[in-house]
C-alpha cells in the first residue's frame, strides 16, 4: 500500500494516526527541525517563500525552477505589499486557512489586514494535504512560523545591507515595516519586496518568543468572512463555466448491490435531459459504489427526470441488513468472551479479590455527517486533460483515484480545492468526484454533480456502530483494581480490506493506552463485520470510547461512594506509567478547570431537576474536558450550560479555537441525544433531516470556553472537542435524575 | 411571452420551466450562487430568500407563482455588504464553513423586518428552521441580539 494509502488508514483511529503515519510524521517533523528556504523572484517583482521538504528537495535550480522545488506554503509579497499566503491544508469552516497564515503574519511581523488568504491546490509542493486527524497545526506549526520568520529577516537584510548599509542587527520590523532603530526611519515592506528577493535565504531563521506574538494566541477574524455574509464565498457547489451540465444520481440503496437493468426512456424524453449515464462500482477505496446518474441543463432537472428512471437493483449479499438485531448482536458479541489484545497485571485476582464489581454496556449507533453542503463537484475530462473544483479534504486521493480511474497520471490531474461547507471526514473520500470524471467522459462537457441531501443520507460513509462492555473492581476502599474492557464495531478498515471481520489490534490502542491507572487491565475485540461503508467521522472511534471511558468511571465513583470528579482524580493518580506522566497532569488540569468554572462544589444548590456532568478525553493529541449542566424533567432533556477546557498547547486562534468547540457541543449534542442512521433491509431508512434530527437553534446552551496554558506545542481542535460532550452529558443526567443512558443516541427517532 | 419576476431588483425573464423551484433558477440559469441547497425539501433553510420582504424557502417555490414578485437574495440584501445584521455577522465572528449563512442571515432580516425587537424566545422561534452543522447557533442569536437592542435603541 502506498503511503498516501497508509496516511488514509490511518487517520481511521486517532492512536493509529499517530502511531502508523511514521512516515509521513518523520518527514514532517524533520521539517520543523531542518526545513530551508529559497527565494524566487516571480512576474511581479515580489518576494516569494516556499517552504520546503527536505525528502523532496532537488538540487536548487534556476529561480524560475525553483517553483517546481516542491515547497509546501507560500509567501508572496506583492511591490505594493499585498501579501498572499497560501494554505495547503483544506478548508472546511475548522478555520486552517485562518489560524496557520495568521502564524506566519506574526513571525512576519505583517500587518493582518493586509494579508490574503488563497487555498492552495493539489500539488506536491504544499507537502501532505490530507486534512483530516486534527493534524494540520501539529504538522505545519513550525514551518510555516519558520517561513515567515525567513522572510522578515530577508526584508530586514534587505534594509539594512542594500539600502541603510547598517548592520542588520541595528534593524527591526514591525507591522509591515522594516525600521532602522537608529534614526527611525521606516521602509515599507512593499518597498523593500523586490530587493529582498536577492537576499539569501536564512538557514535558520529565529522564531519570536512567546512574549513577543502579535497574531498567535489572540482572537483573528475569519479571512474569508466578509465573502460569507454576502454570499460570494466559494463551494463545491457554486463552480460554474461555459457549457457546463448538472448531474444528479441515485446509487444501489445496498452495499454490494449490482445493477440489473434501467428503463432510461422517460427521463431521455424529458425536455432539457442530455444523457443518462451508469457508473459501474469502481473498486478501489473512494471509487463509487456504482449509480445511475441523468445529466441535464440544470440541477433540477436532472433531479426530476432521476425520478423516472425504472431502476431494477440486485441487491446482494448485505440486503439482510438491519441495525437494531446488529446492535443485538454486537452487544452478545462483548457481554461474552472475546479475543484478547492487550493484558496487564492480574485481572483474574483482581476480580476475585474485589470488595465491589460493576459491568456496563455501551452502545451506538450509525452517524451520518450530513454536512450542509452535499457532495458536490465539477470535473471536465478532455482526451488530453482533466480539471476537477472540490470541496475536500484530500485532493492526492482525487487525483489517485480518477489517475487510476482515467488510467493517466495522477499528477496530470488538475484539482482546484474549493471551499467545503462542512465536511466532517464526509469530504476525505472522494466517491462523488470520481462519479462526476465518469459522467464527464461519457457526455464530453464539464459535469458538476450534486449528490441530493437524500442520497448522501442514504448511500454515504457512516460513523461505526458500536458496542462496548466494561467490567470494574474496586478494593474496600474504592479504589479500581481491575478494568476489563471489550470493543466490538465494524472498523474503518473494512473500507481497504473486504474480508475484516472486526476492529483490529490497533484499533483498540486507544483503550489500552487510556491515561488512567489500570494496572490490572485487559482488552479484547468482538466480531463485526461491516456490511456498509464504514468512514472517518469527527472525532471517529473517539466518540464512543470517550463515551465509555468517562460514563463507566462516573458509575464506578457512585459504586465507590465517591464524588465523581475525586474519584477521576484517583484514577488518573493511580497511573504510575512514567510515560504517561504528561497525559495525566493535563487531564487533570483540564478537568479541574472545568470543575471549577462550572461551579462544581456548588453543585448542591443547583435547582431540582438540575446536575452537572464531567468528562474529560485526550484525543488527536490535545485535551478537552467539559462540564454540563442540564435540567432533567421526565424524558426531556434541556442542556443548559457547558464550560469547555481545551488544553492544546499554544492555542493559535483564540476566536478560531472557541468556535471549534462551540461546534463540538453542537455535534456533540446531536449525536448524544437524537441523531442514527438505522438500516433494514440492508439499506438506510433515513432520508432527510426530518427524520435525521440534527440540533437546531434552540437546543443550544451557552457554552463557555476556557485555555489552559500548558506552554506544550500546539496541537489541533478540530475533533477533540466532540468526544467528551456525550460522557459529560450523560453523567449529567444521571446527577440530576438518577437515570443512566448508556446507548447512543440517548433519544434515537423512530424512523 | 414569457412571466418576469424582479431579483435584487431587475426584472428577469421567466424562461424556464416554471415548475422549477426559484433556488434553481437563481443558481443555475441566472447563476446567483449565494443562496445554497441544502435539502430540497424546506427543511433546513440554506436557501432562504425574500419574496417581498418575507422570508421563504426557494427550494420549494417554484419560480412560476412568483411572476411579478420581487426576490431579495444574499447578493441584494445591501449595497455593500453593510446591512446590520452582515456587519454584526462579522463583529461576531460568527461563520465556520459558512455555508449556511446566507439562509440563516435572510431569515433573520425577515425576523427583524416583522418584529425588530425580538426576545432570546422570538429568535429561537423564528430561526428554528435553518440549520447550522457547525455549531454557531450562539454566535447566530449573540449576532441577532446585538442588532435588535441597537434597533431597540433607535426606537426609544
Amino acid at each position: 500500500m502506498s503511503t498516501e494509502n497508509t496516511a488514509i488508514e490511518s487517520y481511521a483511529t486517532e492512536n493509529n494516526a499517530i502511531e502508523k503515519n511514521a512516515t509521513e510524521n518523520t518527514t514532517i517533523e524533520n521539517v520543523s527541525r531542518r526545513n530551508f528556504f529559497k527565494t524566487a523572484s516571480i512576474a511581479t517583482g515580489g518576494l516569494v517563500i516556499g517552504v520546503s521538504l527536505p525528502m523532496q528537495s532537488m538540487a536548487f535550480g534556476d529561480e524560475v525552477k525553483e517553483f517546481d522545488f516542491n515547497p509546501n506554503a507560500f509567501i508572496h509579497i506583492a511591490e505594493n505589499g499585498d501579501t498572499l499566503i497560501y494554505c495547503g491544508r483544506c478548508e472546511m469552516g475548522q478555520g486552517i486557512s485562518t489560524a496557520l497564515p495568521g502564524a506566519v503574519a506574526d513571525e512576519l511581523e505583517a500587518d493582518w489586514s493586509r494579508v490574503s488568504v488563497k487555498q492552495g491546490d493539489a500539488d506536491e509542493k504544499y507537502g501532505h494535504q490530507a486534512t483530516g486527524g486534527s493534524a494540520s497545526i501539529r504538522r505545519m506549526y513550525i514551518p510555516m512560523r519558520e517561513a515567515g520568520a525567513a522572510a522578515k529577516e530577508m526584508l530586514i537584510a534587505a534594509a539594512a545591507t542594500k539600502v541603510w548599509k547598517i548592520p542588520a542587527d541595528q534593524c527591526s520590523a514591525k507591522n509591515h515595516f522594516v525600521i532602522n532603530n537608529n534614526n527611525g526611519e521606516k521602509l515599507s515592506y512593499g518597498q523593500l519586496a523586490s530587493l529582498a528577493a536577492t537576499i539569501s535565504v536564512p538557514e535558520k531563521p529565529k522564531l519570536k518568543e512567546k512574549s513577543e506574538y502579535n497574531y498567535i494566541g489572540k482572537a483573528l477574524p475569519r479571512h474569508d468572512q466578509a465573502e460569507v455574509v454576502v454570499g460570494k464565498r466559494m463551494y463545491g457547489v457554486d463552480t460554474k463555466m461555459p457549457g457546463l451540465k448538472y448531474a444528479a444520481i441515485t446509487h444501489c440503496p445496498v452495499l454490494g448491490g449490482k445493477l440489473k437493468s434501467v428503463d432510461k426512456s422517460a427521463a431521455l424524453a424529458m425536455k432539457g435531459v442530455v444523457d443518462v449515464v451508469v457508473i459501474p462500482r469502481f473498486e478501489v477505496p473512494f471509487g463509487s459504489i456504482g449509480g445511475v446518474a441523468v445529466v441535464a441543463d440544470n440541477t433540477w432537472t436532472a433531479q426530476q427526470a432521476l425520478k423516472k428512471l425504472i431502476i431494477k437493483w440486485d441487491l446482494g449479499d448485505n440486503q439482510s441488513y438491519d441495525t437494531k438485531a446488529y446492535k443485538a448482536q454486537l452487544v452478545k458479541n462483548v457481554e461474552s468472551p472475546a479475543e484478547v489484545v492487550t493484558e496487564r497485571g492480574d485481572l483474574k485476582t483482581a476480580f476475585s479479590n474485589a470488595a465491589q464489581k460493576l459491568s456496563a454496556t455501551y452502545t451506538g449507533g450509525h452517524l451520518s455527517h450530513s454536512p450542509m453542503e452535499p457532495n458536490a463537484s465539477v470535473v471536465y475530462v478532455e482526451d488530453d486533460k482533466c480539471e476537477v473544483w472540490a470541496a475536500t479534504q484530500a485532493p492526492k486521493a482525487i487525483q489517485k483515484v480518477l489517475g487510476e480511474y482515467l488510467k493517466r497520471e495522477p499528477t496530470d490531474i488538475i484539482v482546484h480545492v474549493t471551499m467545503a461547507g462542512g465536511a466532517f471526514g464526509r469530504k476525505f473520500k472522494c466517491d462523488y468526484v470520481h462519479e462526476a470524471a465518469v459522467i464527464s467522459q461519457q457526455v464530453k462537457a464539464p459535469v458538476q454533480l450534486i449528490w441530493s441531501r437524500e442520497e448522501d443520507m442514504r448511500t454515504g460513509y457512516y460513523h461505526s456502530i458500536s458496542a462496548q462492555h466494561i467490567e470494574g473492581s474496586l478494593d474496600e476502599k474504592g479504589n479500581v483494581t481491575g478494568w476489563l474492557h471489550r470493543v466490538a464495531f465494524p472498523p474503518i478498515g473494512s473500507l481497504f480490506k473486504a474480508d475484516t471481520t472486526g476492529p483490529s489490534k490497533n484499533d483498540v490502542g486507544a483503550v489500552d493506552k487510556y491515561p488512567f491507572g489500570l494496572p490490572n487491565f485487559r482488552s479484547e475485540i468482538g466480531e463485526a463485520k461491516a456490511h456498509t461503508r464504514i468512514g472517518w467521522y469527527r472525532a471517529v472511534y473517539a466518540i464512543f470510547y470517550g463515551f465509555s471511558f468517562s460514563s463507566f468511571a462516573d458509575e464506578l465513583s457512585y459504586k465507590a461512594g465517591k464524588d465523581p470528579l475525586t474519584f477521576l482524580n484517583q484514577l488518573y493518580d493511580a497511573n504510575d506509567n512514567a510515560e504517561q506522566k504528561e497525559q495525566v497532569k493535563r487531564s487533570k488540569d483540564a478537568l479541574a478547570l472545568a470543575a471549577e468554572k462550572a461551579a462544581w462544589h456548588n453543585r448542591n444548590k443547583l435547582p431540582e431537576g438540575q446536575g452537572i456532568g464531567l468528562a474529560v478525553h485526550y484525543s488527536f493529541r490535545t485535551y478537552v474536558a467539559m462540564a454540563v449542566r442540564v435540567e432533567v424533567s421526565g424524558d426531556d432533556i434541556k442542556v443548559l450550560q457547558v464550560d469547555c477546557v481545551i488544553d492544546c498547547g499554544q492555542v493559535l486562534n483564540t476566536d478560531g479555537a472557541a468556535a471549534q468547540m462551540e461546534g463540538a457541543v453542537a455535534m456533540g449534542m446531536s449525536l448524544a441525544l437524537s441523531t442514527e442512521i438505522t438500516f433494514r433491509n440492508g439499506a438506510v431508512v433515513n432520508s432527510n433531516f426530518h427524520d435525521y434530527p440534527v440540533m437546531r437553534t434552540s437546543d443550544m446552551p451557552q457554552v463557555n470556553v476556557h485555555f489552559v496554558d500548558s506552554g506544550f506545542e500546539p496541537t489541533g481542535l478540530g475533533e477533540p472537542g466532540v468526544a467528551p460532550f456525550a460522557p459529560a452529558l450523560a453523567n449529567a443526567v444521571f446527577a440530576a435524575s438518577g437515570k443512566r443512558y448508556r446507548d447512543l443516541p440517548f433519544k434515537p427517532m423512530t424512523v | 411571452m414569457n412571466k418576469t419576476i424582479i431579483i435584487n431588483g431587475e426584472k428577469q425573464n421567466i424562461d424556464v420551466d416554471e415548475d422549477m423551484p426559484l433556488l434553481w433558477f437563481l443558481r443555475d440559469r441566472l447563476e446567483k450562487t449565494g443562496t445554497k441547497y441544502g435539502c430540497g425539501t424546506g427543511l433546513c433553510g440554506a436557501c432562504t430568500v425574500h419574496v417581498d420582504g418575507v422570508a421563504t424557502r426557494s427550494c420549494v417555490i417554484p419560480v412560476g407563482v412568483l411572476a411579478g414578485k420581487s426576490i431579495t437574495t444574499i447578493e441584494g440584501l445591501s449595497e455593500n455588504g453593510d446591512h446590520p445584521l452582515q456587519k454584526a455577522w462579522l463583529e461576531n465572528n460568527v461563520p465556520q464553513c459558512g455555508y449556511c449563512q446566507s439562509g440563516q442571515i435572510m431569515n433573520a432580516a425577515s425576523l427583524l423586518n416583522e418584529n425588530p425587537t425580538p426576545n432570546a424566545e422570538e429568535i429561537d422561534s423564528a430561526m428554528q428552521g435553518n440549520i447550522c452543522r457547525c455549531g454557531t447557533y450562539q454566535r447566530i442569536k449573540k449576532a441577532i441580539s446585538q442588532v435588535a437592542d441597537d434597533l431597540a435603541r433607535e426606537v426609544s
